[in-house]
């Protein structure tokens, strides 16, 4: 028996160390979003590889915990969270079932890429579920804000630096680039959405506010009633008879929601109901944030000028 | 401000006067004390703090009950990280029968490849045996459960250890140790001999591969045993496998689940080993929208004891009973659901052939709650 416990321990340990990844340089690099591996990418260049963990397509509120998802995981040396509890559905079991000790909270591998940015709506009283699956934090949808990819990829490349030291000049020049490139790129967006300062929009849910908040556009409502509370029937005339009250003509919506509320409502106010991807990797032609954000303006511009219908 | 007979006070006897000073001022001092130091008792390292209320209904004609609604548990979760080192878990139930500390343990949060759970767990065994009561896919459990491991699991104190396995898929194996326990009504697998070598002892192999991106397929093998009261060597064996799928575009809305697990009890008397109870279960769960779930499954438990099979004086007699039964869920959010439950069972022992059934239960979530396992 003695001999048999021994053996196992002996194998597990062999079979652990042959395990582990081989000497490298390179931080492997695991995210929760595609928008923070991206961002990760460009930050870390040729010193990095990385993968997230949810799909550009696929709602981030429920991204199923797949066990080969904590096997992705195993050997990560970092993990970017996007913080303020967006993965705080799937995360609390992914992380611990990797077994990797490196990238649990609090280790010097977990970052939560929400910290240094502004966030909006934050509750300011006693947070209630009667006004649906609220996130207590705060709105954790920063990631369609150009700006607060800057301040992400200036937290990365900080993090990168300290897990890195060799190549953290690599890094800072990294983030300078991104947040210059950032800029230029926001200036060009900001000019196509110009003309559109103040023009109501309804989404599907609310992750588009702070895009709202950059280029200046009005969330008139959402097509679910609450967060997480898919529309009844009754909720969808009423909207309706707001939106053409008020001539609203444009509802977006992300891949992973259902079309069909999101058509009803458009055919109604007879405006366009616009799919767009509000994540890396959403829909083609996203890339990374640049391109992302390159066909989430036309599409937006596009729809709110009535000549596209949406499409970039 | 002074007054005239304060000091007049002082001025008789300068001591106590001085004596009234120190105390007033250590009574102003306590005072600013208090309201500098209120914060010591922060709760801001309180755990995450969760309950679930889960509510049925029954109607049984075969039981000798009367029709109607009960409270069936109130599930009080504390979670939260103890130290770099270690996270604790506890999920206190509530009953009408009374409390239960049904799962309080620490897991390792600094060992690479290996998790360690220490203190009263459910041993990792099989598939439905993980599941909490408000989890669990359909309100009654395969009858197998209570004839077996137990109708909640195997649970226990003790020591599990489970190591991700350098294997390019997720390959778990787990081995667990616990107390002697049983045989009652929570623990039919008797575990329970005063020996001092009898250490019941658990193994469980997990391999889930990714078929595509949407459709997962899990396997899993489960053994566990130990020395019964009545000396004996008394075994759990188990193999379960699930078919899933969660449409990538829609993983709130769609999916399925296809699941089948068999589970069988044996004694080792003089060298040769007998199978007692045995049987299994083969289910399909289908989410038809956000809100609507429905599921069918069908099951077999044999030499198996079960509520509707009884002798004419009323005690339970073995049988095997074979048992169909489908629901209709209703999630109007993630935090509460409805669901209705029909069955319909046939034994070959008892006074009772058939039985038919109708159930009811509700499910209410407050506070935090953590993510179910997939």
């Amino acid at each position: 028996m003695k001999y048999l416990i021994r053996s196992i321990f002996v194998s597990m340990v062999i079979l652990t160390s042959s395990g582990a990844p081989p000497a490298s340089a390179d931080l492997k690099v695991a995210t929760s979003l595609t928008d923070l591996a991206s961002v990760a990418q460009l930050v870390g260049g040729k010193h990095v590889t990385t993968q997230s963990l949810c799909r550009g397509y696929e709602d981030p509120h429920f991204v199923p915990a797949k066990p080969s998802l904590m096997k992705a995981i195993q050997h990560a040396d970092v993990f970017v969270s996007v913080g303020l509890e967006l993965d705080a559905g799937w995360l609390p079991l992914v992380l611990p079932g990797s077994r990797n000790p490196k990238i649990q909270p609090g280790a010097k591998g977990f970052v939560d890429a929400s910290e240094g940015v502004e966030v909006l709506e934050k509750p300011s009283g006693t947070v209630s579920r009667a006004e649906g699956d609220v996130h207590p934090l705060g709105n954790p949808h920063y990631y369609t804000d150009p700006k607060a990819l800057e301040i992400v990829a200036d937290h990365l490349a900080d993090v990168f630096s300290r897990l890195d030291p060799t190549n953290a000049v690599d890094y800072a020049a990294n983030a300078k680039a991104f947040d210059q490139k950032m800029e230029a790129s926001l200036a060009k967006w900001q000019k196509q959405m110009a003309p559109y300062k103040g023009a109501p929009v309804v989404t599907y849910h609310k992750n588009f506010v702070y895009f709202a908040n950059r280029f200046g556009l009005k969330e008139f409502g959402t097509v679910e009633p609450k967060p997480g509370i898919p529309p009844s029937p009754h909720y969808l005339s009423e909207i309706a008879e707001r939106m053409k009250k008020e001539g609203v003509k444009v509802v977006l919506y992300q891949p992973y929601y259902n079309a069909d509320p999101c058509n009803q409502l458009a055919k109604r106010v007879g405006g366009v109901a616009v799919k767009v991807a509000t994540e890396v990797g959403g829909v083609p032609g996203t890339a990374d944030v640049f391109s992302k954000f390159d066909t989430l303006v036309a599409s937006v511009a596009g729809a709110l000028s009535g000549k596209s219908g949406g499409q970039p | 401000m002074s007054s005239p007979r304060n000091a007049a006070v002082c001025a008789s006897g300068a001591a106590w006067c001085a004596l009234a000073a120190i105390l007033a001022g250590l009574g102003c001092a306590s005072a600013l004390a208090v309201a500098q130091t209120s914060s010591m008792f922060s709760n801001l390292a309180n755990p995450a703090i969760g309950m679930n209320a889960l509510f049925s209904g029954l109607a049984a004609h075969n039981l000798n009950q009367p029709y109607g609604m009960q409270f069936d548990e109130a599930e009080i979760s504390l979670i939260s990280v103890v130290d770099p080192y270690w996270t604790l878990t506890s999920n206190i139930v509530f009953t009408p029968d009374g409390v239960d500390p049904e799962e309080v343990w620490v897991r390792s949060t600094k060992i690479p490849a290996i998790q360690l759970k220490l203190g009263k767990i459910r041993g990792t065994f099989g598939k439905h045996g993980m599941l909490h009561t408000h989890a669990f896919p359909f309100i009654q459990a395969p009858i197998v459960m209570s004839n077996t491991i137990g109708e909640e699991g195997f649970k226990d104190a003790g020591l599990e250890a489970s190591w991700l396995t350098p294997l390019p898929w997720f390959s778990e194996l787990t081995g667990g140790v616990y107390q002697a326990v049983g045989p009652d009504d929570e623990h039919p697998l008797d575990l329970g001999s005063t020996r001092h070598d009898n250490v019941p002892y658990l193994g469980h192999f997990k391999n889930q591969f990714d078929l595509g991106g949407e459709t997962t397929l899990e396997l899993g093998q489960s053994f566990l045993q130990g020395r019964g009261s009545d000396g004996h060597r008394h075994a759990a064996w188990g193999a379960d496998v699930t078919v899933r799928n969660v449409p990538a575009t829609s993983s709130n809305r769609h999916g399925w689940i296809l699941q089948s697990e068999y589970l069988q009890k044996t004694s080792t008397v003089g060298g040769s080993t007998i199978r007692e109870q045995d049987g299994g279960y083969a289910s399909f769960q289908y989410r038809m929208s956000q809100i609507w779930w429905a599921g069918i499954r069908v099951e077999q438990a044999r030499r198996s004891f079960t509520d509707f099979v009884v002798d004419d004086v009323g005690s339970p007699v073995p049988a095997k009973v074979t048992r169909a039964s489908a629901n209709i869920a209703w999630m109007p959010s993630e935090f509460s659901f409805i669901r209705l439950e029909y069955s319909h069972a046939k034994a070959d022992a008892g006074i009772h052939p058939t039985d038919d059934r109708l159930a009811v239960q509700m499910s209410y979530t407050i506070g935090y709650h953590p993510a179910h396992a997939y």
